[in-house]
């Protein structure tokens, strides 16, 4: 009786550490979130939220996209000076050409959508290899940003903070809701549409996907062309947080994608990962970057910890496959 | 016998990868001469060739050099003890000079400082002895022709000074002036002692610069003799072995079916000359060359994967002719290809056996928005893998963990999943066990009987010979014999493989992509 119990025992006990290895990265959350919440009496509040809420969406969107690419096998790193290119066109429609936000904002996404597309053909329909195109694109993209914006932060005004303003005190914006929406709707397109799998597919073995009778190409550009469109959002979230356009605007922005994106659980070699995951990658990495502040560590310290961190996140991986 | 002690002795060698390669071979040659391997393609003489210099580790067995046991683990190791070998895939590094890949292949350290003049000295004397005179040796081997890269191979070997050479194929892309060039090389060489072990499929030219010749057959040395006794047919007959006339009459009797495929005139890059041959519904097509005669080229031109220069590929099906362009067109005109190098070309390895069997028929198992179904999924698989019976812990297993003849069904499962008439089979029986590989036999003849149409590259003419209906056989890049099952015996069907290599007279054009 007693054995049998401890058999019990002991098989609830591996059946516990797989689920928790199997959910490895929220675990990993949690015990960030609960180590700062211990150390420090002011973490778990609504000002931390709100913190996290006000840096959240724009690194969220772009992450989608660049876990997208680098499912593909590709990488995208002109993510942050689209970002700022499309904060830049928003600026400069509604401030200097009285454009409607709207319309703005729209232009604003389209010139994200372009780069990515530029991206894309260069890329997968010329065979250029991604990373130097992309990397041409990150300057081109920075370039016009600055001209857009006479290389001076535009004042845009209240009306596009509407869009980053928390409602009430929840700390809740409808910039959080969309890319929270965004996080659902691509992790669905990943799973289960055909145009995910077949992302899957061309990351995984391009040539058996070619053979299977998908276009390699086609998929490639399209995944770019959506990374771009992403950014192009990613530029309207930053631009409604700041209520200007800032044509400094995520510099380094792709690193900390593609660490999201790695972080939770996308590989660099193309064929797997998730969107989720990489949301997930966000929250630990944003979590890490407020609670570190909070607890009075300063900022070099917090590079060499966060940079830490990711590495340890590629380390777990490997060794969990 | 008085003869000097033996350069080379091989004793008992033996070596597996899915299946025996070698078994219990032994090999004796004294210094001075040159001998010849000889045997179909899977006989097993690359294996033999790749122990003797290290490439592979042999399973049992021993080698002596000089009378000293002779283990190398790797090719500096068979350097050092004075054997070089010129293998068949060229293992030149193309952003270097002709000299710099020379010296690489020959410098004692890692360290030491390139000399660029008395390299280049050394290189220039070489590739004039090879007769690549018009070369300049600072040139970059990557703008360089298969014909003169494979000089610059041989030149390499050369340069190292070895006592034992072993030359893999080495005039496969040569012409016979330049071949017969390097036999007067060898033959030199073999004066002043040093020993030469030469394979090759040219027979004629293993006859011509060979002292003795093996043949091997299913990985034993089955005949070894003075070149003076042999001829090209005895060398064919003891290659193809004495069960060469068996048959297999376990086919119905045929039924003129309608026409399903027709190639027309086709030519691509690799296949310069032009190729004709019709294939009826429901026929089991066998296509039999030597390795490199053009059969995965004719393949992956049916299905649209290289770019076409000439002629037509069609699909005749419900009076409606489709020709056939691209993979994607292909695949809707019913057409499925299960690739050679299944690892390269075929699985999805890191996912799981349902994503393989379904990614080349998503549209099956989605609805109209493009959604993946599950159940429909689930459903498709699980008919398919237990209808091949695929062995798997089920449809979400990772295609990495099962094996290579499960893998196999699982490509064929592919393509029955989206609904494939005409299946383009590259060797579908490499690499896995025999019980996968009768399996996969008997799928073959069920999915024919089933009115399903199927053409099967195989380097084993038994297989083809107990499977087809037809043989097509290819030599050099060039469709030469056509063998309907009642007057086909092997030895026919093999001197055929053999016909286009026999040709001196005309160089070898090999297309470089």
């Amino acid at each position: 009786m007693t054995l049998e119990r401890r058999h019990l025992a002991i098989e609830t006990g591996f059946r516990v550490i797989r689920v928790l290895e199997d959910n490895l990265i929220f675990v990993s959350l949690l015990a960030i979130v609960a180590f700062f919440g211990v150390i420090s009496d002011s973490f778990l509040s609504l000002t931390t939220l709100s913190t996290l809420f006000n840096q959240l969406p724009a690194l969220t969107v772009v992450s989608i996209g660049m876990t997208l690419v680098l499912i593909s096998g590709g990488i995208d790193l002109s993510v942050g000076s689209v970002v700022a290119l499309s904060a830049g066109v928003i600026g400069a429609g509604i401030s200097l050409f009285g454009l409607p936000l709207p319309l703005a904002a729209c232009l604003g996404i389209l010139a994200g959508a372009l780069a990515g597309l530029a991206n894309g053909g260069l890329g997968a329909y010329l065979r250029l290899p991604i990373f130097i195109v992309t990397l041409g694109m990150l300057e081109v993209a920075r370039g016009l940003a600055y001209l857009v914006t006479d290389s001076q932060t535009v004042y845009i005004g209240a009306k596009i903070q509407a869009f980053a303003i928390p409602w009430g005190g929840s700390g809740v914006s409808a910039s959080i809701l969309v890319a929270l929406t965004l996080v659902v709707a691509f992790e669905f397109l990943l799973r289960s549409t055909i145009f995910g799998r077949q992302i899957v597919a061309v990351g995984s073995n391009e040539s058996a996907a070619e053979i299977s009778g998908i276009d390699p190409r086609r998929v490639r550009c399209t995944v770019l062309v959506i990374s771009g469109l992403l950014a192009g959002l990613g530029g309207l979230m930053n631009a409604a947080y700041l209520g200007s356009a800032d044509p400094n605007a995520g510099i380094g922005l792709e690193l900390s994608a593609i660490a999201a994106a790695v972080i939770g659980g996308t590989s660099l070699m193309g064929g797997r990962g998730s969107v989720i995951g990489a949301f997930v990658g966000v929250l630990i990495v944003s979590v890490l970057q407020i609670g570190l502040a909070q607890i009075g560590i300063t900022e070099p310290t917090k590079r060499v910890i966060t940079g830490a961190v990711i590495i340890l996140a590629v380390i777990l991986d490997r060794w969990r496959a | 016998m008085t003869a000097p002690n033996p350069r080379i002795v091989a004793k008992g060698v033996c070596k597996s990868f899915a299946a025996p390669v070698l078994r219990d071979v032994g090999l004796e040659i004294p210094p001075g001469c040159i001998h010849g391997l000889v045997g179909e393609n899977g006989a097993g003489k690359t294996t033999l060739a790749k122990i003797i210099v290290g490439l592979e580790g042999a399973d049992a067995g021993s080698l002596l050099l000089d009378g000293q046991p002779y283990r190398p683990t790797n090719t500096a190791d068979s350097l050092g003890a004075g054997v070089a070998i010129c293998a068949q895939e060229l293992s030149l590094v193309d952003d270097l000079s002709i000299a710099e890949n020379i010296l690489l292949h020959i410098s004692t350290s890692s360290w030491a400082r390139i000399r660029r003049n008395s390299t280049h000295e050394k290189a220039w004397t070489l590739l004039d002895l090879v007769g690549l005179e018009s070369a300049n040796s600072r040139s970059r081997v990557g703008k360089l022709s298969l014909a003169e890269k494979q000089l610059v191979e041989i030149a390499k070997t050369l340069a190292t000074d070895a006592k034992l050479l072993v030359l893999d194929e080495p005039t496969s892309a040569l012409t016979a002036p330049q071949a017969e060039r390097l036999h007067g090389i060898l033959r030199d060489k073999a004066r002043d002692g040093v020993t030469v072990i030469y394979i090759s499929h040219r027979l004629g030219d293993v006859l011509n610069v060979c002292d003795r010749v093996s043949v091997l057959r299913d990985g034993k040395v089955r005949l070894t003799e003075d070149c003076g006794a042999l001829s090209e047919k005895a060398l064919i007959r003891e290659m193809a072995g004495a069960d060469a006339d068996f048959e297999a009459p376990r086919r119905s009797a045929e039924s003129p079916a309608p026409l399903h495929l027709s190639v027309d005139g086709l030519r691509t890059s690799k296949l310069p000359h032009a190729i004709n041959f019709n294939c009826r519904r429901g026929e089991l097509l066998g296509i039999a060359g030597l390795a490199g005669s053009g059969r995965t080229e004719l393949l992956n031109a049916i299905f649209g994967l290289d770019k076409r220069l000439a002629g037509s590929v069609k699909i005749h099906e419900d009076g409606r002719t489709t020709e056939v362009r691209n993979p994607r067109q292909a695949i809707r005109c019913g057409i499925g290809l299960v690739a050679e190098d299944r690892s390269r070309d075929g699985v999805f390895r890191d996912q799981t056996l349902g994503f393989n069997v379904t990614v080349a028929g998503l549209g099956r198992i989605s609805d109209r928005t493009g959604r993946l179904v599950r159940s429909k999924e689930a459903s498709a698989v699980g008919k398919l893998i237990d209808a091949l019976r695929v062995r798997s812990n089920g449809v979400h297993q990772k295609m990495r963990e099962l094996s290579g003849g499960n893998q196999q069904k699982s490509m064929l499962a592919r393509w029955l999943h989206c609904g494939s008439r005409l299946l383009l089979l590259d060797e579908p029986t490499r690499g896995v066990d025999v019980a996968a590989k009768l399996a996969i036999h008997e799928e073959l003849v069920r999915l024919r009987n089933s009115g399903i149409t199927v053409i099967a590259v195989s380097s084993e003419l038994e297989e083809l010979q107990s499977l087809c209906d037809r043989i097509l056989v290819l030599s050099k890049r060039v469709l030469v014999a056509e063998f309907h099952r009642s007057d086909w015996s092997q030895q026919e069907i093999l001197a055929a493989a053999f016909s286009e290599y026999a040709r001196e007279d005309e160089p070898t054009s090999v297309a470089v992509p």
